[in-house]
């Protein structure tokens, strides 16, 4: 593959990144997803669409997001300079509105009436609530019930945004089920609704349209960048759960040969199954979803149980560009446990003031390993995906002592 | 013409005894059993089979007692019963095509019922079973174009499945008319039956799907009759009836 083709020529047009990717998905679906991918492509070339996606991505979600020069943290552990793409800023509080604002657009040109997605934590969920409260959709969002007692906020942030959070109630009552629940819903009556997925995975053409409406990330930051540096940085590093906020700043530097990509995957608590989600470190190519990507799996070829401190990471399977970026070499896949991931929650709070959420807290905690190891003319910019306000009840509650933080007192 | 039939169970639902029982029960009136393999990600079935199958998980079935269990149904029906196994792609692919082919070969499976490989993805795996003599079904649906219909006519071994609306398993039975027309199309155009599923679950249905089908598969029904009682004993009377009815 020529680097130079990339990513415009990616996927084929059955939705293949090299191998990965595809439609694996009941033939009874395939004529709806069909008309999704024709739609979205016929939107693509259309010039009034992008203008009103990039209206709102200004006027509300408060873009471009700035980049960051974190010279506290730059200077504490003496390398590379690191700087910060702040998409914590964004209204919702992560990246996920730059896609759910594309979707929402693409449903409401498609003629649905209703969106749909499962959420984990809700952060995905509230996004799409906001979209879909905006351009005046109805809104469904299915989650665990185990979620839903755990993430009390966010459920309630859905509801008062006026979307229904309907609770799966089968098998471990988490995010699996709840994808189980969506696409239920979703295939009984898929004329009316749009199941907007929550991040580069899915059948085609999801992997490719979550990617392309993240990409704003990238561009702006590539630009912010240059203009502040005067170069381009040595790497880029972002966290990857199905690989959203990666995909969306990586695919600006893809071309650029001598920036280093690094995803950086959970590891959580262990390397034992199931102690982890690091999906492409120590998964196999698999069938999930409706996709081909790395997966985790069980000897009988079930997808395993996976679990990470961050909600947003926890997932067995990764986006098919991020399986065949790891093949081909481009970018250099890594991972950070809980452990880490926390340390880095407490230690941006308070050498920059930023709470960032646990998943970026991971791509934050390899990008400090990676800094020492570089000189002080290097930069490395790091997507702060989302905030951390979500995560501070868990935070406290099981690791506040240990960082003087008291709840009660 | 006879009509072509067929039951689905999940494998070893409720447990191995039950369904070796039931399996056996079913076949003196259906002509073919799916038996499901349980993936933990069904997408395509609805939540009485997606539940049965994380039963059938959760209780530590692996695919080796699956392949007992079919061994020994396959010792006690006649020769003229067929069987299908019906799993999830990546059950197939972690096993290798190739040698999952060979594992159905040797098991005596006629053929796969794969949901999540629709027939634009289907040819890496119809290459390898069609050289193993196993029979790879098709799936048409009220909007399967006609080209498609055409091709899979004229390829289709053992039955050609068509979903009798958009949905899952466990959906009510709601019969277009463009699955009718579908059916039709498809019915001049091949030499296998055409069968009609999802959603049939009584004598009624049954027999409303012959009107436009060669046959009928029954599958949710068949869970809930085993959910119903400890013994099968609504699932025998229920294959009872459709005997007297058939």
């Amino acid at each position: 593959m020529a680097i130079a083709d990339y990513p415009e020529n990616m996927p084929d047009q059955k939705g293949f990144f090299g191998e990965y990717g595809g439609s694996f998905i009941p033939e009874q679906l395939q004529v709806i997803i069909d008309e999704i991918t024709a739609a979205y492509i016929e939107m693509k070339q259309d010039e009034s669409f992008w203008n009103e996606l990039h209206y709102l991505y200004k006027h509300y979600v408060g873009r471009p997001s700035p980049v960051f020069h974190a010279k506290n943290l730059s200077s504490k552990y003496g390398g590379a300079q690191i700087y910060f793409k702040r998409e914590d800023l964004n209204h919702t509080g992560a990246h996920k509105i730059n896609h759910c604002l594309g979707e929402a657009l693409l449903a409401k040109k498609m003629g649905k009436k209703k969106l749909i997605a499962e959420t984990g934590a809700g952060q995905h969920g509230v996004a799409l609530a906001t979209a879909a409260a905006l351009t005046g959709l109805e809104c469904d969002i299915y989650m665990g019930e185990v979620d839903i007692k755990k993430e009390s906020p966010n459920v309630l942030r859905m509801k008062v945004l006026g979307a229904r959070v309907i609770p799966a109630t089968h098998g471990r009552k988490t995010l699996k089920e709840a994808v189980d629940a969506a696409f239920e819903a979703y295939v009984k009556d898929p004329v009316n609704q749009l199941y907007a997925i929550g991040s580069v995975v899915g059948p085609h053409p999801f992997p490719m349209l979550v990617r392309d409406f993240q990409s704003v990330v990238g561009r702006e930051a590539r630009a912010q960048i240059l203009e502040m540096t005067g170069k381009l940085p040595s790497s880029v590093v972002a966290c990857v759960g199905g690989g959203s906020n990666a995909m969306g700043i990586f695919s600006a530097f893809i071309k650029d040969k001598d920036v280093e990509l690094y995803g950086v995957e959970p590891a959580g608590r262990g390397t034992a199954d199931g102690d982890h989600a690091a999906t492409i470190t120590y998964g196999k190519p698999g069938i999930i979803h409706g996709f081909k990507c790395y997966l985790l799996q069980e000897a009988n070829g079930d997808p395993m149980e996976v679990y990470s401190i961050a909600s947003g990471l926890d997932y067995p399977g990764v986006g098919p560009e991020h399986s065949f970026l790891k093949d081909n070499g481009r970018v250099n896949y890594q991972s950070i446990n809980d452990k880490e991931a926390v340390k880095m929650f407490f230690e941006l709070s308070r050498v920059e003031g930023l709470i960032p959420a646990l998943e970026s807290s991971h791509a934050a905690a390899y990008a400090v390993k990676l800094a020492e190891k570089k000189s002080k003319d290097d930069v490395i910019l790091v997507n702060l995906s989302g905030r951390g306000d979500k995560d501070l009840d868990f935070v406290v509650e099981n690791y506040g002592k240990e960082y003087g933080v008291d709840k009660l007192g | 013409m006879k009509s072509y039939n067929g039951a689905y169970l999940v494998a070893d639902y409720p447990d191995r005894e039950r369904f070796i029982s039931a399996a056996l029960k079913s076949l003196e009136f259906f002509d073919f059993l799916e038996i499901g393999i349980p993936f933990s990600d069904p997408v395509s079935d609805g939540t009485v089979i997606a539940k049965a199958a994380y039963d059938v998980i959760e209780s530590g079935v692996k695919f080796n007692d699956i392949m007992k269990s079919i061994d020994e149904i396959k010792s006690k029906i006649p020769a003229d019963r067929k069987l299908y196994v019906m799993t999830y792609a990546n059950h197939i692919y972690h096993r290798g095509i190739q040698n999952f082919g060979k594992i159905m070969n040797d098991h005596g499976i006629s053929g796969m019922i794969i949901p999540d490989i629709p027939f634009i993805e289907s040819r890496r795996f119809t290459d390898i079973f069609e050289q193993q003599g196993l029979e790879f079904i098709y799936f048409i649906t009220p909007e399967s174009k006609p080209e498609q219909i055409k091709q899979i006519a004229q390829s289709a071994k053992g039955f050609i499945y068509s979903v009798s609306m958009r949905g899952i398993t466990g959906s009510s039975m709601n019969l277009k008319a463009d699955i009718k027309t579908a059916v039709a199309d498809a019915k001049t155009q091949t030499k296998v039956p055409v069968v009609l599923g999802f959603g049939i679950r009584d004598v009624e249905s049954c027999k409303n799907a012959l009107e436009t089908a060669d046959g009928f598969i029954i599958g949710t029904r068949m869970i809930e009759l085993l959910n119903e009682d400890a013994d099968n004993s609504s699932f025998n009377k229920f294959v009872e009836e459709l005997k007297a009815k058939f």
